[in-house]
């Protein structure tokens, strides 16, 4: 039986391992767990999803008709909160 | 009076045995116009023929035709037929160094000085000599290593000598309602529009960050790889610990 194909991202993966700074996932539950905040890398995953869907479902209050869970995985929307974010803090 | 029609004209005065040129200088010599005019139009051809080569150095032929002409006139002046050489041999010297002037002054928007063009010239040789032994480009430090001047002022040199391209320049076919260079150039600065919806989008952000708990508002800073500073604690709290720990693992990575 063949294995099922599972969800492919319609424009990719959002990845920023190649970007100064950037953690990966794995990176971000080792950092937590030795800051005594044990967590793994999909639980990483998860939190920054779900804080990726709640600043989707604020900036997007205007159009209802929106899948907010979809924009918060899409990584054209996470690269741009990343930039955005980076501004705001002028990093 | 159209070029056409000038080479015409100077195509009806023959040209000058040795015999005739010594007597129309004695003539110019003794004061005559008429004489001195006649050795100038006689000799036109020549002029015309030495700006011709000069015609792809940026300037208009017409222009090279006028400083060829002035280059004649000087020769004319101060021709010495007693010297027994034949006018054309000494003139073209002194029609040479007219025209060469102009294309030195005039052959760009920016005026080099003549030392420049000749680090210039000798990087050209240089070039082709090397592609010629190697068979590969140089590198510009090559080349200026062998001049003995330093990469960037030969890379500015070439910078100014540089073929200036005017914005109003017409694209395409050629014609009245043939779009300009600068209708065709994209402007890639953010518009007014785009500069609010930016502004207004951090707004959004910056607002969706307060509503994130302590641990995805690290999450986010960590995969984003956004450090806080000392005296930022109110947006994104971070121990200094956490912070050297962050900056070890980057500075491990990079």
């Amino acid at each position: 039986m063949p294995m099922p194909k599972g969800y492919t991202s319609k424009f990719g993966y959002a990845t920023v391992s190649g970007d100064s700074g950037c953690l990966t996932y794995r990176e971000i539950a080792e950092n937590m767990t030795a800051d005594g905040e044990k967590i793994n890398h999909s639980t990483a995953r998860n939190i920054f999803l779900r804080a990726m869907r709640k600043i989707a479902n604020h900036v997007v209050v205007d159009y209802p008709d929106c899948d907010t869970d979809q924009i918060a995985e899409d990584p054209r929307f996470q690269s741009a909160v990343q930039e955005l974010a980076t501004e705001i803090y002028d990093i | 009076m159209n070029l056409d029609s000038f080479f015409k004209e100077v195509g009806q005065h023959p040209l000058l045995s040795k015999e005739q040129e010594v007597q129309l200088a004695q003539a110019i010599e003794a004061g005559d116009k008429f004489a001195r005019d006649k050795m100038i139009q006689s000799n036109l051809r020549l002029a015309i023929s030495i700006a011709k080569q000069y015609n792809k150095s940026g300037c208009a032929l017409e222009d090279l035709i006028q400083e060829s002409t002035i280059g004649l006139m000087e020769a004319v002046d101060r021709f010495d037929w007693r010297r027994g050489f034949k006018f054309s041999t000494y003139a073209c010297w002194w029609i040479k160094q007219s025209v060469r002037r102009h294309v030195t002054s005039n052959a760009s928007m920016i005026r080099l000085p003549n030392h420049a063009r000749t680090v210039l010239w000798q990087a050209n040789q240089l070039r082709k000599d090397y592609i010629e032994s190697f068979g590969t480009e140089p590198t510009l430090e090559e080349i200026a290593g062998v001049l003995g001047i330093g990469a960037n002022t030969l890379r500015s040199l070439k910078k100014s000598a540089g073929n200036m391209i005017s914005l109003d320049a017409t694209v395409g076919s050629s014609g009245d309602d043939s779009r300009k260079l600068y209708e065709v150039i994209p402007d890639e600065s953010d518009t007014v529009l785009d500069r609010l919806m930016k502004s207004d989008m951090q707004q959004a952000v910056r607002s969706a960050f307060a509503l994130l708990s302590h641990r995805e508002e690290k999450v986010i800073r960590l995969r984003f790889g956004i450090t806080a500073s000392d005296n930022d604690d109110k947006n994104f709290p971070i121990t200094k610990s956490e912070l050297k720990k962050l900056e070890d693992r980057t500075n491990a990575n990079a």
